[in-house]
């Protein structure tokens, strides 16, 4: 039995705007899911039906087995870590952690017990009469934190708990959560809007976009397979290369079919050919990972371009290149994107690929390079309905 | 409630500063925050001439005071006889302050009409800000069928003056016996427009949604949730309505006039205006030292509140709540 199972979820809002659309979704007892996606895809949206802060258009939230369309959030055995965390600025650290207790009429002893054990999991310990105020942001987000696992709830909600904490912190604090969610074992949703949060820390990964579930599955399973578009943009970072490209038959011969990318030609191998075999003689869409393109051209496939923009990262160099191609999946890799750094790099100086490298390679922008790519690590979508093609 | 108050000592108390270097502190830091005028961009002289607006202004509104101030210590002769803003001999301030608490001409007592007020100003007033704090709240975090309509009219409601509706309100109060009782003006002076106004602007914008969603699911019900949550936020905003709905009762003329004939309900400002009528028309010798000093009395309890109060009104209630 699933601890949160969404059947058929859906928010109209009065005035007419569907945040979320018949979203069906399961979360097993211990399972950490995260609910990921842009910024109004409804993610926040479903959490808050899940808490019962929302009303329900059609569909049912189950927890537990049990529907819980009616009844109230303080009925429903959840906690919640809000984006803001939400502290009582007025209460003592101890007093908020203990709040829900003293709601649900937990002994005096018991609840010292547990808030000093809530506490200590999170090094709050030393904390306990500060207020709010007194607090640096990490230690308001362990608060806030403490607050939801006092309660021992066999649902853990949270609204990007991390999003207002600075980069190092972050990262600290995912590993973090996931601690205290495995020394919990209650089922988790957790919304973010960072696909690397979202890949590192979540057991499954359901993408959102417009209200509408894009995919459900393991982090491994969403880069490796993702199922439209979107996802194959959104999941990874640098985004994936896509580019418009037909698929013909080499010279004729059906044995050896060919992706032409403007005016280069990649040769499958016969696996991925029959693969695409339905799309012979069409248009796709081929992405390419970053990683997936290596300097230097070996022999069989490669792919000319010149470099444009390089960005030192230190463990590894982003190069942004262009090629004789065209860029496809625009627009669903600007909604990806939003106003990241790529998406501004891409459109000022007009590269339209980019490739992790080695930060040994030495590579100008200018410079004219050849990358290999193995076409058996190729991706194929439809270029009309965006999704993928798996054969 | 929480049993550890006392701050752990290895952590760095904020306390280690006292209250008066902190106060300090803030004020140095309050100044350093804003603009200088210089940075204005104003013409050259427009300051000055601001300046000289407001002392006119404030000089406008304190004579009065100083007025009565001066003419307290006075006697019925002195007060017509010599220059308004400044003492005369013979010193009467003290004699003036005794004769204020003793029966005039059996018209009914200051003190037993200072008791009444007290008592018409912290019942009603207290009554108001209540149901302020109540229907602000109801207005502000509730959507219910309705809602913008009822919290329009309570606005109109505003609109209608006393005197256009004296008749009504007689006719209403004889038929529901409130002529000469003391609820008569206690209970509409429990129904203050502009205090539920405030509090719904003021819960809207200091009690974040978040906060009482977050009550919610930590399993308090709505009750908890505006005593144990809501309420001590609200306190600034509270603070202002008590203020108002106090001081309002407390100069309400109009009201206590026309529901009571019966001396020993008057209020001051009733009391002080059957005072100075007599004055007027019988010339008596002793009513004019005690009504000036009648008037100094009247109004220093609200001032007094008005400084008791102030400490409340603070802004960073919310620091450390929600980020961002």
């Amino acid at each position: 039995m699933a601890a949160i199972a969404l059947s058929q979820l859906t928010k109209v809002y009065a005035t007419g705007v569907k945040a979320l659309d018949a979203l069906d979704l399961e979360v097993a007892d211990g399972e950490f899911v995260v609910l990921v996606g842009p910024s109004g895809c409804g993610k926040t949206t479903a959490l808050r039906m899940v808490a019962g802060l929302e009303r329900i258009t059609s569909g049912t939230v189950s927890l537990g087995g049990q529907v819980v369309n009616d009844v109230s959030p303080r009925r429903r055995d959840i906690a919640m870590v809000f984006q803001n965390y939400a502290l009582y600025p007025h209460l003592s650290v101890y007093s908020n952690i203990g709040f829900a207790l003293e709601n649900a009429k937990v002994g005096k002893a018991e609840r010292d017990r547990r808030i000093r054990a809530a506490a200590e999991t999170l090094g709050l310990g030393d904390l306990l009469g500060r207020k709010p105020k007194q607090l640096s942001g990490g230690q308001r987000q362990r608060v806030a934190m403490g607050r939801a696992l006092v309660r021992e709830p066999s649902v853990f909600l949270m609204d990007e708990p991390l999003s207002n904490l600075d980069a190092k912190l972050r990262v600290q604090m995912r590993t973090e959560v996931l601690r205290v969610h495995r020394s919990l074992g209650a089922a988790t949703l957790y919304v973010t809007h960072d696909q690397t949060e979202a890949m590192t820390m979540g057991d499954r990964v359901a993408v959102l976009l417009g209200g509408v579930l894009q995919q459900y599955d393991t982090p491994r399973a969403l880069y490796d397979r993702p199922a439209n578009l979107f996802v194959a943009t959104f999941i990874g970072s640098p985004s994936m290369n896509l580019y418009e490209a037909g698929l013909s038959a080499d010279g004729g011969s059906v044995a050896r079919p060919t992706v032409v990318l403007g005016s280069q030609r990649l040769d499958l191998p016969a696996p991925v050919a029959a693969r695409v075999a339905a799309y012979q003689g069409r248009k796709v869409v081929v992405g390419i990972r970053p990683e997936d393109l290596v300097l230097g051209s070996g022999s069989g496939s490669g792919l000319a371009a010149d470099v444009r923009l390089v960005e030192m990262l230190g463990s590894e160099q982003h190069v942004y290149f262009s090629i004789d191609a065209t860029q496809a999946g625009q627009a669903a890799a600007g909604a990806a994107a939003g106003e990241s750094v790529e998406a501004a790099i891409l459109a000022a100086s007009a590269p339209n690929g980019v490739t992790r490298l080695d930060p040994g390679v030495e590579v100008r922008p200018g410079d004219r390079v050849t990358f290999a790519v193995d076409p058996a690590r190729l991706y194929f979508f439809d270029p009309d309905t965006g999704q993928a093609i798996t054969g | 409630m929480t049993t550890v108050t006392e701050r752990p000592a290895a952590s760095p108390a904020p306390s280690a500063e006292s209250r008066r270097d902190r106060r300090r502190r803030e004020r140095i830091e309050e100044q350093d925050a804003a603009i200088p005028v210089e940075l204005y961009g104003l013409k050259r002289g427009t300051v000055p001439v601001l300046t000289a607006c407001c002392v006119l202004f404030a000089v406008f509104t304190l004579v009065p005071v100083a007025w009565i101030i001066f003419n307290a210590t006075k006697t019925q002769a002195n007060i017509f006889g010599t220059f308004g803003f400044w003492f005369a001999r013979p010193f009467e301030f003290f004699h003036n302050f005794r004769m204020l608490f003793e029966n005039v001409d059996d018209d009914g007592t200051y003190i037993q009409w200072f008791g009444n007020t007290a008592l018409y100003a912290v019942l009603g007033g207290g009554g108001a800000t209540a149901l302020a704090a109540f229907a602000g709240y109801g207005f502000a975090m509730f959507r219910f069928r309705g809602s913008k309509v009822l919290f329009y009219i309570i606005i109109g409601s505003l609109l209608v003056p006393i005197g256009a509706i004296t008749l009504p309100l007689y006719l209403v109060y004889a038929k529901a016996h409130l002529i000469n009782s003391i609820w008569g003006l206690i209970l509409p002076s429990m129904v203050a427009p502009v205090g539920v106004y405030l509090m719904r602007t003021y819960i809207g914008l200091s009690v974040p949604r978040e906060l009482v969603d977050a009550a919610r699911i930590d399993g308090a019900g709505e009750a908890r949730i505006f005593f144990k949550i809501a309420l001590p936020l609200m306190v600034p905003g509270l603070m202002t309505v008590l203020l108002l709905s106090v001081v309002g009762v407390w100069n309400n003329y109009f009201l206590p006039l026309i529901i009571f004939s019966d001396n020993n309900k008057f209020p001051l400002t009733v009391g002080m205006g059957l005072w100075s009528q007599h004055a007027t028309t019988s010339g008596d010798q002793n009513l004019y030292p005690l009504i000036v000093m009648g008037g100094l009395v009247t109004i220093a309890p609200l001032i007094i509140l008005f400084l008791i109060l102030q400490r409340y009104w603070r802004s960073g209630m919310l620091l450390g709540s929600i980020a961002n």
